[in-house]
């Protein structure tokens, strides 16, 4: 824009004194805020200037700035007809026609402009959705943590993938990765019947599909029936006893059981498969806790707050070494862990 | 020592307790109904009563059972502080146990059947407060509490005003008596819920309408009231430091955690740290809780405190404290480690696992197979009535919970299914005085149910205690059986009133040592007690 103004300005100098007055006041205005005034001016710039493709950019710019998108469309379109090298306003118009809600109009001024988050939002709203991950991917590369980006990157990538969930279903009702669906969408309404039902009906089809015990086990566990969970996670452990999180969950389903000894050696077993993971080493920290080894329940704890300091998680391990603190009557030590306990919790 | 005894009864045990061992007929002549009135406008007082007795009020050796009741809630609004109480429907109820087993309404002739109109019913506690050898009955509300003074004939005066005792406004849940400064006189402890009205009432939720969290209303203090001797209180919450903490009290219960001889106030809290009142043996208390290690989850989170007991499980000595909650939280079962100390062991006791996805309200640790291990009993559904529709996988009406203690960890019994209802109060004690300790539900706007125990295997020894230089009752004593404690009171479980007699449970031991540390500072030793009686036990006149 800065570009376009300063061609328009460039230009001005051969231009009537009459179409430079406008310019400048169109653009002071539009520097100061004062958009409706900016119009007016730039309006007569193209009016008086009809053939200046700057000037019908600098009109679209003002009411890109007021917010007036819709209005923005004709006279940027007007521009790149009369320059259609002006990358500047392919840029603009593709934003004017995203936000006026033309999204497939908008996808070629936004590519011819590379503009990769305008881009990805077109076509995520245009319903293509495979290009639009590429393209929101590629721009929070350049702009992390950017909210919208993330924003339509989660949509489009939860989309994206009920598309082919659907098809999933549609296609092959029978099948086993279609039950274990089934039990995931099950389960997130907490219909736990109705996911246990599904789950089953995966496995009996698939008894090796990888992940179900998991998620079958999850279902007993949320609903406080940690024996069957234990029977699940133990199954899913067995079958892929590389699997750090298989081997946790039944380490944390011992635990809720109060089997302190088969839960410590679980969640050892977890934490020797993926080190330092933080839920690992609190479990560990109880577990050795209640196996009445002190000393490596405030190692585990002292791990886990060297990777958290302040999350929840965190201020639960200061809480348990408050207690451990506590039996040990070291009462410094106490009272240090339980202010972090309280810092982290008020947060 | 003088040993003063009174065998009442001597009965063989019965056959071998199959888990949950319980005839829950209900018994001829109970016909009580509790009547909360939910409307749409969900008023939390709707979800919260439902208080029980176990006393012997006409003293002839059989357990009675009073029942506080709800009152009338109408969907007009502005609600009016207005409950027809005295609408027959809505009185509190005395029923009187007769020879057979079945029970008598007597709450018209006990006096019992005026509850302003101004109360909607809650809790109730039941103790001897002056000494004359007849269980008086202090009864709380959402409005106007009450004490109830047993003539001695059959009937109950109000001596509220007398006594100095109905000075709390506002909503009150579960009292205790204890006699904190051990002066022989039952003192009288009243917890407080929330800064709640009916003009303040309002429900929760957007298309579904629910009863509001606790910390939607701000908390509140609770009392204590020092009994002075001459049947008149004095309002010491904020002289003894009670009042100095604003809570959300639904449970409480006594014990002396710390073995300095004076009994400790343990609070269940509603979604926010539990209270742990530390007896200062000076009048005042201080709340430690979180200082002694029982006052939050083993993450460090508030729990939702409903029910409370504060009893010896694993048979250390000491007593252990736990709180019931709501789903998900899991019971809180704080082990006395000594010293004052508590240690969080839902996990390795099993309670844990038990409790996991329901809600508990009256609860208690009770020998209900006489095998030496008390065991758990808990009220149970959840506070909201629709909850079903927010959460499938939970219950608003719920089975209670039966587990057998087997050496310290807590197993669900055996048996046939018992009946999902709206569990509230829960109050213990022997009502056949056949050795086997039953138990009485309140239900949320039903019928209550009777746990009948049918017996277990074991030799029992029930020890009624008369205190003479102590309180008449005895509250506040120690008392250890074969190694067995219990602290004597009647105070526990949610808005209830237990038996004030002291149950134990044997196994197959045969001589029975039993030692008594009396609040007057008496120890009393019997040695070779006879098994499976009521032993009527009076304190020594001299250490």
């Amino acid at each position: 824009m800065l570009a376009s103004l300063l061609t328009i300005l460039l230009a001005a100098q051969s231009l009537p004194p009459e179409v430079v007055k406008h310019v400048v006041a169109g653009t002071t205005a539009q520097r100061e805020g004062r958009y409706e005034e900016a119009i007016v001016e730039f309006t007569r710039v193209t009016v008086l200037a009809p053939e200046l493709a700057a000037a019908h950019v600098n009109l679209g710019s003002a009411y890109l700035r007021k917010g007036d998108y819709a209005a923005a469309v004709k006279p940027l379109r007007r521009a790149l007809d009369l320059n259609p090298g002006l990358i500047g306003a392919h840029q603009m118009l593709g934003f004017a026609l995203l936000a006026s809600g033309y999204s497939v109009e908008a996808i070629p001024h936004l590519e011819k402009a590379e503009s990769a988050d305008g881009l990805g939002i077109a076509l995520f709203k245009a319903g293509r959705l495979i290009e639009a991950v590429v393209r929101l991917h590629a721009a929070l590369e350049k702009r992390p943590n950017d909210p919208d980006l993330l924003y339509y990157l989660g949509q489009a990538s939860g989309m994206l993938s009920k598309q082919s969930l659907d098809s999933l279903q549609a296609g092959h009702p029978a099948a086993a990765r279609t039950h274990q669906l089934n039990g995931e969408l099950n389960a997130i309404q907490r219909k736990l019947p109705e996911a246990e039902k599904a789950y089953r009906e995966a496995l009996r089809i698939r008894p090796e599909l990888p992940g179900v015990h998991l998620q079958l086990g999850e279902v007993y566990a949320s609903a406080g029936q940690w024996d069957k969970a234990e029977v699940e996670f133990r199954s899913e452990a067995r079958a892929r006893p590389g699997d750090a999180e298989a081997v946790y969950r039944l380490g944390h389903a011992l635990l809720e059981q109060g089997k302190v000894k088969a839960a410590r050696a679980e969640l050892e077993r977890a934490d020797g498969l993926v080190p330092a993971m933080p839920e690992t080493l609190y479990d560990l920290g109880k577990a050795c806790l209640m196996d009445g080894d002190l000393a490596s329940a405030e190692k585990h704890w002292r791990a886990l707050l060297a990777i958290e300091k302040e999350t929840q998680l965190a201020a639960q391990a200061h809480f348990g070494l408050a207690g451990l603190y506590r039996q040990q009557g070291q009462a410094e030590k106490v009272d240090a862990a339980m202010r972090e306990y309280r810092r982290l919790r008020t947060r | 020592m003088r040993l003063a005894t009174l065998v009442m009864c001597s009965l063989a045990a019965g056959a071998q307790f199959a888990g949950s061992g319980f005839d829950i007929a209900a018994p001829a002549g109970l016909d009580f109904r509790h009547s909360n009135s939910p409307t749409s406008h969900k008023h939390l007082i709707a979800a919260m009563g439902g208080g029980v007795a176990l006393l012997d009020y006409d003293n002839d050796g059989l357990l009675d059972i009073f029942f506080v009741n709800g009152g009338e809630l109408t969907e007009s609004l502005p609600a009016r502080e207005f409950f027809a109480r005295s609408t027959p429907k809505y009185w509190n109820r005395l029923y009187r146990q007769n020879r057979d087993g079945s029970f008598t309404d007597v709450t018209k002739a006990a006096g019992l059947s005026a509850s302003s109109n101004a109360n909607y019913g809650m809790g109730v506690a039941a103790a001897d407060y002056d000494n004359d050898g007849h269980t008086d009955l202090y009864v709380t509300s959402y409005g106007r509490n009450v004490l109830y003074r047993n003539t001695g004939k059959g009937s109950f005066t109000d001596a509220t005003p007398r006594a100095g005792v109905g000075t709390a406004t506002g909503w009150s849940t579960s009292a205790g008596f204890f006699d904190y400064d051990k002066d022989g006189w039952l003192d009288l402890f009243v917890a407080r819920y929330m800064e709640w009205s009916l003009g303040s009432s309002h429900w929760c939720g957007s298309a579904l309408r629910v009863y509001c969290p606790p910390a939607t209303f701000p908390a509140v203090a609770n009392l204590l009231y020092r009994n002075r001797g001459d049947g008149t209180f004095e309002d010491v919450s904020a002289s003894s430091g009670i009042g100095a903490l604003r809570g959300r009290a639904l449970g409480v219960a006594f014990a002396d955690a710390d073995d300095d001889g004076y009994p400790d106030i343990f609070v269940a809290n509603d979604g926010m740290e539990q209270f742990l009142f530390h007896n200062n043996r000076n009048g005042t208390f201080t709340e430690r809780a979180v200082d002694a290690g029982a006052a939050l989850s083993d993450d460090g989170k508030p729990v939702s405190g409903m029910g409370v007991d504060f009893r010896d499980y694993d048979n250390d000595g000491r007593p252990d404290i736990l709180v019931t909650t709501l789903s998900r939280q899991k019971y809180a079962l704080y082990h006395n480690d000594g010293a004052g100390i508590f240690s969080y062991r839902s996990l390795e006791s099993g309670v844990a696992a038990l409790s996991a996805i329901h809600s508990g309200w009256g609860a208690g640790f009770a020998d209900l197979d006489n095998d030496g291990w008390k065991d758990l009993l808990v009220a149970q559904g959840h506070v909201m009535d629709n909850v079903e529709k927010i959460d499938p996988s939970l219950r608003s009406q719920e089975p209670p919970l039966i587990a057998m203690n087997r050496g310290g960890r807590f197993e669900r019994a055996a048996g046939p299914a018992l009946p999902a209802v709206a569990g509230r109060g829960l109050a213990f004690g022997d009502l056949d005085n056949d050795g086997a300790i039953d138990a009485v539900m309140s239900v949320l706007g039903g019928p209550p149910i009777v746990f009948h125990n049918r017996g277990g295997g074991g030799r029992w020894l029930t020890l009624s205690l008369r205190g003479g230089r102590s309180n008449r009752d005895g509250f506040g004593a120690r008392v250890f059986v074969n190694g067995q404690r219990q602290d004597a009171g009647a105070a526990g479980s949610y808005l209830s009133s237990n038996d004030k007699r002291l149950h134990f449970g044997l196994g197959s031991a045969a001589p029975v040592k039993v030692e008594i540390r009396w609040p007057s500072g008496v120890v009393q030793r019997l040695d070779n007690v006879t098994a499976n009686q009521i032993l009527g036990v009076a304190e020594p006149e001299a250490r």
